[in-house]
């Protein structure tokens, strides 16, 4: 008896349909095979449905199983072909026909319940495009699949009430989708009020979360550049519907969603740590998983200690940063993965860090310090647009803290000015591809960013007198943009590009 | 190509060689290998000027105008090459078209540190003189530094320290001095910083603090400007900028250099408007930024 019981297989973010054909044959000895370029865990799962069918009260039958995953030459991993495999055997057994335009996805238990299983969104979005209506999944997944309308998805709790529900005896409702609140105070460590001093570094945040820029804090041990970029996701936008899809598809794919998860609406913070390996932190491995930029997409990646990390890690940064995505090519297969995030780097000026501390001195020779900085390539400098140097704070200037509280913003009060220069670039770009200042190249700076004959003057007396490069020069351009939209106005004029200057390469050359 | 002054010719400088009897003359250089114009009147009227390879933007500003005028006047600078004090010195002599003595830690073929190729050709385009007591390419080691100090404080009438930590290769140069009997100045700086508590050790010890050029011109007897007039007119800041914001942060970074967060507090201004003010005061050329604080140029 032949049986076919449609799935998923997702590659990368690319989904393609699987026809799981599962042949119970009376002629043989009794057995259970699995074909069709099936990987560890997949395999294994013979061992989950057949405990799993036990454990329901039914008897696992004493034939000859033989399953295959169509298309048989592209490699399936993973757990969720537990449900459609056992649901393939039940049906013959129990003589249930399997629903027309319905898929199937979920990890078995061995008591028959169903595990929270990754991939559930992606196959969501899939069903939407090609037409199935039912989705039947884990209870827990359930949430994340019904974030996509016009599909039906059925919360199954375990194998056995899906088998009643086909058999008519028990009714599983689809689930409707509840938008989930993000924990938003597991992500904001610390509210920009609590970060005393500081003014320029917080004011270069607040650009580079309006304009997405990137931006690298330079500054001695304890001076709170750790703190500060802590701070930042309290002041970023939340995610608009597309972006939210796309940070949700990312995290389907890589099981990043927890269970009983929806939609993800706010900007994610990674912090992968100067260990990471070049896998683990841009993406790869033998079948090429999403790394913590993809993680970061539309987010914010935070690489504390930056010349900390490996050559090769920094360097491989270069291209999502300049593209917006990275393409895995594996000898099987090419996988690109979105990654476009906003890098938050920190550094410490010299070896022993007290380079720029006002009291302790530093004792690093000039050779260390020139090696130190170079650790990080011009490359990848260049690709920076707000550059800053962070001084360390004298905690007893700040005791009478009444006469510096115009000083301490709280973080909500800077979030409104940065979603309002959202905006502005929201309808700037309304007809581009891209989204943000900061994704700008020269032909929409051409377009976007026309510089009063006065403003122009002072760029390029800044770019000789400070030896801006001709990227560095574009890059004030951007600033200035953002600066601008900050302020509400259309036209970039000379305060702008004055203040964008502040925060300019040159700024924290100690040699 | 180098060449070479033995302990017992009649070159080999009068002043170094009564110095090192001090100390016993054994312990003196047999060879000084030299580049460059070897003249008695080089020799003539030395001051050595010391100071820390981490400098100041203060000790930079003080030492090139110090040794600008002393240089001008027709005091040859005699320094340790070493980036920092040293170099500042060099340069500031070499600009105003004085004569500068480089002492070398390393081989007469060496340039050490590296870096500072530029002025060492500048040194012996503008008449002066690289001298190391070690032949061809000896490497420089820790003791070669030590060994450097004690020639260039032997060759000077004087020694200046313009910024010093406690522990540095400037108080062993000073130490050198006193024990060879010269003079010794040096700059009086902030008593919070780590790189003037060595001068103001210094001071409390009896050496002369420096508040003007003509403190050391006075010691070598020549008025400032007698020989040279090379001396590039400074053009003062003119302060009066028009702007209300400018003209506060002219007025405070008199009295001492600031960060921009320390501004904006002082001032109660946003940062973001403090910040232009800034840009557009460096592009005149009001002020500059150093180390993350900003000094009235």
């Amino acid at each position: 008896m032949l049986i076919k019981v449609p799935s998923i297989v997702n590659l990368g973010l690319e989904t393609i349909k699987v026809d799981i054909e599962i042949n119970l044959a009376n002629k043989g000895l009794p057995g259970f095979e699995i074909v069709g370029l099936a990987g560890k865990a997949v395999d294994e799962s013979k061992e989950r449905v057949r405990t799993a069918i036990q454990s329901s009260d039914v008897d696992f039958p004493a034939k000859k199983i033989t399953v295959n995953m169509a298309p048989a030459d592209v490699p399936k991993e993973g757990s969720m072909y537990d449900l459609p495999i056992a649901l393939g055997i039940l049906s013959s057994v129990l003589e249930f026909p399997i629903p027309q335009k319905s898929l199937f996805l979920g990890e078995l238990s061995f008591d028959g319940s169903l595990r929270h299983t990754k991939g559930a969104f992606l196959m969501a979005l899939f069903a939407k495009e090609s037409g199935y209506t039912n989705l039947y999944v884990p209870k827990d997944s359930a949430n994340e699949a019904a974030a996509i309308k016009g599909v039906k998805v059925f919360p199954v709790e375990d194998i056995g009430q899906l088998c009643r529900h086909f058999l008519g005896q028990e009714e599983i409702f689809p689930i409707i989708y509840k938008a989930v609140k993000d924990d938003k105070k597991s992500i904001v460590e610390f509210d920009m009020k609590e970060v005393l001093g500081q003014e320029q570094a917080k004011r270069a945040m607040e650009i580079a979360a309006a304009g997405g820029h990137n931006i690298i804090m330079i500054g001695s041990p304890g001076s709170g550049k750790t703190m500060l970029a802590r701070a930042l996701p309290g002041i970023l936008p939340p995610l608009n519907d597309v972006e939210s899809l796309e940070v949700t598809k990312i995290y389907s794919a890589s099981g990043g969603i927890p269970p009983g998860g929806s939609l993800i609406t706010n900007r994610q913070f990674r912090a992968p740590h100067h260990t990471a390996s070049l896998a683990g932190l841009v993406g790869g491995g033998s079948k090429p998983q999403p790394g913590e930029i993809s993680l970061a997409h539309r987010g914010v990646l935070f690489l504390d200690e930056f010349n900390e990390f490996p050559r090769t890690i920094m360097e491989a940064l270069r291209q999502p940063l300049e593209d917006g995505y990275l393409t895995i090519s594996r000898s099987r297969q090419r996988i690109t993965y979105p990654a476009d995030f906003m890098l938050v780097a920190s550094a410490n000026p010299c070896p022993c860090g007290y380079a720029l501390h006002p009291k302790k001195s530093c004792n690093c020779s000039q050779n260390q310090i020139q090696k130190y900085q170079k650790r990080i390539s011009g490359p990848i400098l260049d690709r920076i647009d707000l550059h800053i140097s962070v001084m360390p704070v004298d905690a007893t200037e700040f005791e009478d803290n009444q006469k510096n509280s115009e000083f301490l913003e709280a973080s909500d009060k800077i979030r409104k000015r940065v979603m309002q220069a959202r905006q502005k670039q929201e309808a700037r770009f309304a007809t581009e591809t891209i989204c943000s200042n900061s994704q700008m190249k020269n032909s929409h700076i051409k377009k976007y960013c026309k510089l009063a004959k006065d403003v122009e003057a002072i760029l390029r007396q800044a770019s000789l007198k400070f030896n801006l490069s001709a990227r560095s020069y574009m890059k004030m351009i951007k600033v200035a943009r953002t600066i601008a939209d900050l302020d509400g106005v259309d036209e970039i004029a000379v305060p702008h590009m004055a203040e964008a200057l502040q925060y300019s390469p040159k700024n924290f050359e100690t040699a | 190509m180098a060449e070479v002054v033995e302990v017992n010719s009649d070159k080999y400088p009068k002043v170094l060689k009564e110095a090192l009897k001090k100390i016993g003359a054994s312990l003196g250089p047999k060879k000084l290998y030299y580049k460059g114009n070897w003249s008695p009147d080089i020799f003539r009227n030395c001051l050595s000027v010391v100071g820390s390879r981490h400098l100041t933007y203060y000790g930079r500003k003080a030492t090139e105008q110090l040794v600008t005028e002393v240089a001008a006047a027709g005091v040859t600078i005699v320094s340790g090459f070493m980036y920092g004090g040293d170099e500042a010195a060099h340069s500031a002599a070499v600009k105003c078209g004085g004569k500068t003595i480089a002492v070398m830690p390393c081989g007469i073929d060496l340039i050490h540190p590296a870096s500072q190729k530029k002025l060492y050709e500048e040194i012996l385009d503008t008449g002066g003189l690289i001298i190391s007591e070690y032949e061809g390419k000896t490497q420089p080691q820790i003791f070669t530094y030590v060994q450097r100090d004690r020639i260039v404080a032997g060759l000077s009438k004087a020694v200046l320290v313009t910024e010093a930590a406690l522990e540095s290769g400037s108080l062993i140069t000073a130490s050198y001095a006193t024990k060879f009997g010269k003079k010794i100045f040096a700059l009086p700086g902030p008593i919070t910083s780590e790189v003037s508590k060595g001068t103001i050790k210094l001071i409390k010890e009896g050496a002369y603090p420096v508040t003007e050029a003509k403190d050391i011109l006075d010691f070598f007897k020549v008025l400032p400007g007698a020989q040279k007039t090379l001396i590039p007119a400074k053009s003062k800041v003119t302060a009066n900028t028009g702007d209300n914001l400018e003209q506060k942060i002219i007025e405070q970074l008199k009295r001492e250099p600031l960060k921009a967060d320390e501004m904006a507090r002082l001032f109660s201004v946003p940062v973001a408007k403090l910040g232009t003010s800034l840009s557009l005061m460096q592009l005149k050329g009001f002020i500059n930024l150093d180390n993350g604080k900003y000094y009235l140029n």
